[in-house]
This record gives C-alpha cells, structure tokens and sequence, in this order.
C-alpha cells in the first residue's frame, strides 16, 4: 500500500483517473528493474544506506520518468518494494545498556567529557568509550549506542519481485490510494463472477453491504457502519484493502465516491482495467475442484433425480443480520417450481465449518432450504462433524452420492 | 425490552416490539436491519431510558470500575482545583482552557481519579503518547496496567493512551471498553478526520484540554457536541507573574566559517531566484508551505530551490562553530539542569554520541524516554538533548537551563518550549539561549519569534 503523499491521480470531468504506468514501456520496466536491483544489491546493509541511495538514485531515475512527477513515482515503487523487505538488527550487544551506561558515567563527572586529552589531564570521552569498551567487551561502543535505530537496521530478506509484477503492482496501489478517500463503493457483479469470493472480502474488511438484483446480476453497495450517518471517508483503507479481492474474479465494474483534494469525483473502473491482483485468495477457492467436478458428472449420469434440476450457484442470499451472504455452490429446481440450495465442504476446518454452518442456519431460519454436504475426509471422525453442526450436515467420503442429497432433500 | 449493544462504533437497540421506534437519535438501518446510533449518543439514550422507567438492558457498556489512588502527592493549585469543579459541575463533560504550563495533565489525572471508571486518553503525537504513559504509570502504576495503543505499541488496557491517528483507526473495536475519554490538546479533534472518534465511544463522561480551542477554520464551534462545552477558562496573563517564573534570553550569535559562508551564498542564491521568479515571500509558516507546494509542481528548477533551501536550512543549523559554542554553554552549565533543543533527529544522535548526554526523539521507547526523564528530574543526568517531542505540552519539570540550537519561527512551538522552562521553582530563574548563525536567516525567525511572545516578562 502506499502512503497518501505517493498517490496520483487526476481529475477530468468530475472522474479521477489513478496515475498508471505501463508494462510495454521499456524506459518504466528499466526503472523498476534498477530498483529491485537496488533493493537486492543491499542485502545486508542497514537501512540508511539503503535510503540514501534510493535518495540519490530518484534524483537520475525520475526525470527519465516524467519530467514533474517522476521523483514521487520512484518513491512509490520503492515503497511497494519495502514491503518485500525484511530488516534485522545490525548487533547482537544491546545498544540500550551500552548508552545508559555510557551517560551515566559521563554525567557522574565534574565537568563534560573532553574531546581531547588536555593539560589539566580531564577525562576525555576517549577514556569513557575505552571503559565501556573493556566492560562489554564491544571494539566501537560508540558505534552500538544507536544501533537499535530503524535506520541501522540491515537488510536481511528481499523478496525481488519481476519488473513487470512491480509495475502491475504500482498500478493496483495508485487506484487503491484513491480508494483511501472514498466514502463508499459501488460494486457490479456480472454473471459468473465469483460473489463467494467478494463476500469473503466483504467479510474479511468488515464492511456493510446493501444487495440489490441488477438485470446482469448483482449490485452491491460498500461502506461501513458508521456511514448510515453521512458520510465518512473512515472506511477508505478498507475499500482499498478490498479492491484487490474483487480483481481476483470478473466480470465486475465499480463506481466509488471520492473526496479528491477537496472536490468530489468518482472513481470508476471495471474488470477490463487491465489491474492485476496481488491476492493469492482465500485457501478454499485455491484448491482443487475435484469433489463439486465429480458430483455434477455423478448427477448428470444418475438415472433419476426425482424431478430435480441442478445448476452451478451464481444466487446470493443475503443474511445482513450476520452481515454476510450465503453462496451455495448449486441450486436445486424441482418440476414444481420448488428451490432448495446445495452447499458443498470438500476440505475444512472446524472454524469455517462452524462459519459456513451459521449461514446456512440463518439462510433457512429466512425460510431458505439449504442442505450442506460436508466431506467426513482428512481429519474429521463422524462424531467431530455431528457435533460440529448437530447433525445438519449430509456427511460423504470420497465422493458426494446424488442419491444421498436427494435422501436429504425429502428429509429438509 | 430494549436491549443495547456496541457494535463498530455503534450502538444498536434491539428487542423493541414491531412498530416501536426506539428514542432519539436511533435511525433504522435497512443494510443490517437495526436501530442504529453513533455510539457516542450512548449519554443521551441511558439517560432518557432511565429517565422515562423504560424498561432496558445494557449490553453497550463494558466499562469497568477502577479504584484509583494517585500516588504522587501532589497539592492542587487553586485553579486546577476551580477546573476540576467546574468540570464536576457540568455533569463530568466539557472543555478546560489552561495555558501551557499550567498543569494540565494534573487536572486530568485527578478526573480520571475521581471518575474512578476505565479510561481512554487521547494525544496528537507520539511524544505525547510517551508523556502521558508515564504520567499515569507514576500516578496510578500501583493498581492498573497503563496500556498504549500507537506507535507500533497494541496494548489496550482499562487506562490506555492513544493517539487521535490511532483512535481513528481503532476506536471502533474499543469505544464500549472506556468510561471516560480524555482529549489533550482537544483542539484536534474538531479536524474533520478526528471528529468521527468521539463518535465511536461511549464513553458517556470526557474532558478536553487546551491552552487554545480556537481553530482556524472554525471547527471549535463542534467542541460542545463532541466533548461538552468550555468549563473553565484561564489565560496566561492571568498566570503570569504568580505562577510563570522570570527567565533570562540571551541570544548568541554564531558566525559562519568562511567554507559555510560560501557554500550558503550559492545555496541562497538559487532559492531567492526562484522566489522571486514565482514573486513568492517567505514570511510565515505557510509562505513556506506554499513555497514547497510551488517547488514541487514547478517543471523547472522547483527540485533544484527544494534542495537549495534544505542546504540552506543544513548550513544554519549544522554550523560548525555551532557545536563548539554548545560545548562551552554545557560546560558552563554542567551543574545546572539544562535541556538542549534542536530540529533536527540526526543532529539529536550526533549530538549524543558526541558529549555522550542522553538523546530523546520520536524514536525513543516510550519506557526508555520515560527512565531518561526520570533520571534527569533525579539530577542523575545532568542535561539531555530533544529533537521537538518536547514540545507541545510535553512536561520536563525543573530545567533550570534550555539551550535551542535551530528552531522554526512557529509562533506556538516557542512559547509551548519557554513553558517548559517555566516552571515555578522556589528562587530560580532560568536561563533559555539562543544560538542563532548569524547573516542568515535564523536572525529574522528568531526577531519574529520574539516579538510573537510578548506579555511574558523577557
């Protein structure tokens, strides 16, 4: 993320544009690479080294970027590789012990250390650093006075990103910086986009949402609590911390309402922005498919689904009261018309067990019928999972029977 | 029965039956379909609930009860006395006007005292965060756990200090922990980004502090909703004479050597060329600030006059015959309490590593700063030198000597640092020195400085 001073953009038309840099541009991927390069060339020197050369290196590379801005372009990049960095302490002694003891022998004296021995035999700070010297057993105790200072700290791990991701990286930031000082958001969902996923950011960012049916899919509308009562740039951070999240699916288009310089402008964007995430996504939506792959196979073969239809989940259902959304994975039609809703937990931990359950608990408390098949796999015993869920779950093993949902669905 | 609960910043009645509209300023919130109200209308709903016998229950608040006895004894002033009463009398809510070493904070440690309840103090800066926790350590360290919530520092505890940044960020995982909120230097918080963290407490009692509620843009008008109104109000000619010891000024001037005085020319020119290509003055803080903004967006020569008019800056501050002139004046005074204020953090460690005194900026620990002052109000250390922490209402009892070796013309920052050095003390009489490089431009800031603190005996 950047700090607020790195951020630029501009305004045409009451739109802001975030300030963007391009990936087939030779000159801005020299840039970027000559600064991962500085930044890994540092290993293991300290930290003032590390920004004195970054101070001297913005002064050639920046103009070569831009003529006015270029400096702050250079600053933000390298902001965006300082969170790559790792920094250690210089020493092992404790700088600490080594200056108190230091002041406390210089104030035990007569007069102020010396700088140089002089006629009247005073003692000079060269015998005060000598003493400590022989005490703590340090060659330069004065240069371990301060070596707790973030400044002497070393580089110890830079994790050297490709020039492009850098740059890819710079992009997202500068339309997140814009995000800081927005009021609310308003998101797009378009069909087949992953709205579990951006429910799991909504969540995860403690944001309030208002859902709404659009004619493509869903709309959602972002802010916070406190917003109900006008509104309030307090949940800016996190609109941008959420940002990311959202470009992890598509389609999708937003619309923010921002404070920029004091006017107020609207920050656009949509899923052909070209804004890559540096999200790697919740570990759920990581893993392999096998489990939902298998069972719609196994439901497509099955010889009767007793007049059931199945279709992949793309239907919300909202629960504000949990300030959350249920996504299940399918959808079930009857001949009659009749809905019901399958929830499917290949891999789990207890928490999102216990999570997942809540929802649907209060999905069907709203009159929703949701049935939640959970995979008795990996380290759940049967008894684990009952007492989990209280026995709501259509437990399976290795792979989930059309047969037994439609046992259940008769049983809701 | 109506039940409350926090929630983010929030209060939410629930329980109500159908139909029912629970009391101001309770609105309907369809995202979450609740009543929804800023926490902060916690006082008013408690109030009015009790008031009208409607039955309710309480799951807002989780205050708690502190049985608190300062152990530094310590005789109020009359007027801190005349403060904490008036502020007793409106109903433990408003604003208390003190000037700048006054004793602010000690009117604040005897209404959390007395309040008796958890408490959240909230500071501007992190010197301040520091302050404040060792203020309450000393006072109350026997019975709670001080805890900090800034500065890289994550502990919250039934007495916690915070930042106004801080408290933005946090207060709405808190705001149901704390009785009382205290607001030091309240005259940030009516800044439009500040003004939301009231409202994400409960904390149905508060008091603020300042030596100067007024804001320039108005924004004091907001302090009676936010805090409560001004209780009690007292200026520094009302303290002057009684209260304000007399100190001496003497200013020293500091020539520049001859390589300076060259390398200064150069870094001068480029700056008044600019200046006077962009028909800019630079007479106050904000001519500088605009002079920055101009620098930075200008196509030609903005970078060049930024660096020139920080060599220039360096040069000033950096003077070589500076840090000799220093080590005569800590010689002189190395009996006396003496603190060293400067502007720059670097030239805070140099300085340190160079007369081996112990050094406090920004960046110090918030136990270790605290053991420095400890020490030098014990005369264990004899001077100390500060990068600007000490300034706003920072408390550095007893210096009898403050030697500033490059300050900016702020008007408030100067008169905030002579009250340090003003604290009465049976017959002293400080000494403050001024080491200003002479032919340059510290002569005019120091001039201004000066003329700006009138109705102080000089």
């Amino acid at each position: 993320m950047l700090r607020s001073e790195h951020v630029m953009a501009r305004v045409s038309r009451g739109r802001v544009v975030p300030h963007r840099l391009s990936t087939s541009d030779r000159r801005v991927l020299e840039i970027a690479a000559e600064l991962c390069d500085l930044y890994a060339g540092h290993l293991g020197q300290p930290r003032a080294a590390l920004q004195a050369a970054l101070a001297e290196r913005e002064e050639e590379l920046g103009p070569r970027l831009d003529a006015r801005r270029g400096f702050r372009i250079v600053r933000a990049l390298a902001k965006l590789l300082e969170e790559r960095a790792s920094w250690e302490p210089p020493t092992e002694a404790d700088p600490y012990t080594v200056r108190t003891r230091l002041f406390e022998l210089a104030a035990a004296l007569p007069e102020p250390p010396a700088a140089e021995p002089g006629l009247l035999a005073a003692t000079t700070r060269d015998d005060l650093l000598s003493q400590v010297s022989i005490e703590t057993t340090l060659v330069d105790p004065s240069a371990v006075m301060y070596a707790d200072r973030q400044a002497a700290q070393l580089l110890s791990v830079f994790d050297r990103p490709e020039p492009e991701a850098l740059v890819l990286r710079y992009n997202v930031a500068q339309a997140q910086g814009v995000l800081y000082s927005a009021r609310d958001l308003i998101v797009d969902l378009g069909p087949g986009a992953d709205a579990r996923l951006v429910f799991h950011y909504v969540k995860l960012m403690g944001l309030v949402y208002r859902l709404e049916t659009t004619s493509r899919g869903y709309r959602l509308h972002l802010d916070g609590p406190l917003s109900i009562f006008g509104g309030t740039r307090k949940y800016g951070l996190r609109l941008a911390k959420f940002l990311p999240g959202l470009l992890l699916t598509t389609p999708w288009s937003l619309s923010a309402n921002v404070e920029w310089k004091g006017r107020d402008a609207v920050l656009e964007l949509d899923s052909e922005s070209g804004l890559r995430s540096h999200y790697l996504g919740p570990r759920e939506a990581r893993e392999p498919d096998e489990v939902r792959e298998a069972f719609v196979k196994a439901w497509e073969r099955a010889k009767d689904t007793g007049g059931w239809r199945l279709d992949a989940g793309a239907e919300i259902l909202p629960l504000p009261e949990l300030k959350a959304a249920l996504v299940p994975d399918f959808a079930l039609t009857s001949d009659t018309g009749e809905r019901a809703y399958l929830e499917i937990l290949g891999f789990w931990s207890e928490r999102s067990l216990i999570e997942r359950v809540a929802l649907v608990r209060e999905a069907r408390r709203r009159g929703h019928r949701v049935l939640l098949a959970a995979s008795e796999n990996l380290s759940a015993t049967k008894e684990t999972l009952s007492e989990a869920v209280h026995g709501e779950v259509v437990p399976f093993k290795n792979r989930l029977a059309p047969k037994a949902v439609l046992e259940a669905l008769t049983d809701l | 029965m109506i039940e409350l609960f926090y929630e983010s910043g929030t209060l939410i009645a629930s329980g109500l039956p159908d139909g029912d509209h629970p009391p101001e300023p309770f609105i309907w919130d369809g995202r979450t379909r609740q009543w929804r109200a800023p926490a902060s209308a916690y006082r008013e709903v408690s109030l009015s609930l009790r008031g009208s016998s409607t039955p309710h229950r309480d799951r807002a608040a989780a205050f708690e009860k502190l049985s608190l006895e300062s152990r530094v004894a310590m005789e109020p002033r009359p007027y801190q006395r005349d403060a904490l009463a008036a502020w007793r009398r409106a109903d433990l809510r408003g604003v208390v006007v003190l000037p700048t070493g006054a004793g602010k904070t000690a009117v604040a440690v005897r209404a959390i005292e007395r309040v008796g309840r958890s408490a959240l103090v909230v500071v501007p800066t992190l010197a301040l965060l520091k302050q404040w926790y060792s203020i309450l350590q000393d006072a109350f360290g026997d019975s709670v756990t001080v805890g900090l919530l800034g500065g890289g520092y994550h502990e919250v505890t039934p007495l916690t200090v915070t930042t106004y940044d801080s408290a933005y960020i946090h207060a709405e995982r808190y705001g149901d922990r704390f009785a009382l909120a205290v607001y030091d230097e309240v005259h940030h918080l009516p800044a439009p980004k500040n003004s939301v963290i009231s409202k994400m407490l409960l904390a149905p009692y508060s008091l603020g502090l300042t030596a100067t509620p007024e804001r320039p843009d108005g924004g004091h008008d907001l302090l009676p909703e936010l805090v409560g109104p001004v209780v009690y109000h007292l200026s520094p000619e009302d303290l002057a004479g009684t209260y304000l010891a007399p100190y001496d000024l003497i200013r020293i001037p500091v020539e520049l050597t001859a390589h300076e005085r060259h390398e200064y020319a150069e870094a001068e020119a480029i700056y008044r060329d600019f200046l006077k290509k962009h028909h800019l003055s630079v007479r106050s803080p904000e001519d500088w600030q605009r002079f920055i903004l101009v620098a930075a967006t200008s196509h030609s020569g903005g970078r060049e006059a930024l660096l020139a008019a920080r060599r220039r800056r360096e040069i000033q501050a950096g003077a070589v015959r500076k840090g000799a002139t220093l080590e005569n004046l800590l010689r002189r005074h190395w009996d006396d309490r003496c603190i060293v204020f400067t502007k720059s953090v670097e030239e805070v460690y140099a300085l340190s590593r160079r007369f081996l005194i112990p050094g406090i900026t920004f960046e110090t620990p918030a136990r270790e700063r605290k053991e420095i002052l400890d020490r030098f109000r014990e005369g264990r250390y004899r001077t100390i030198i500060a990068s600007d922490v000490l300034n706003e209402g920072v408390d550095v009892p007893d210096a009898n000597v403050a030697i500033i070796l490059a300050g900016s013309a702020s008007h408030r920052e100067y008169v905030q640092r002579l009250g340090r050095i003003l604290r009465p003390k049976e017959g002293k009489r400080a000494t403050l020195y001024e080491l200003v490089t002479t032919a340059t431009g510290e002569e005019f800031t120091a001039r201004r400085r000066r003329e700006s603190t009138r109705g102080i005996p000089v």
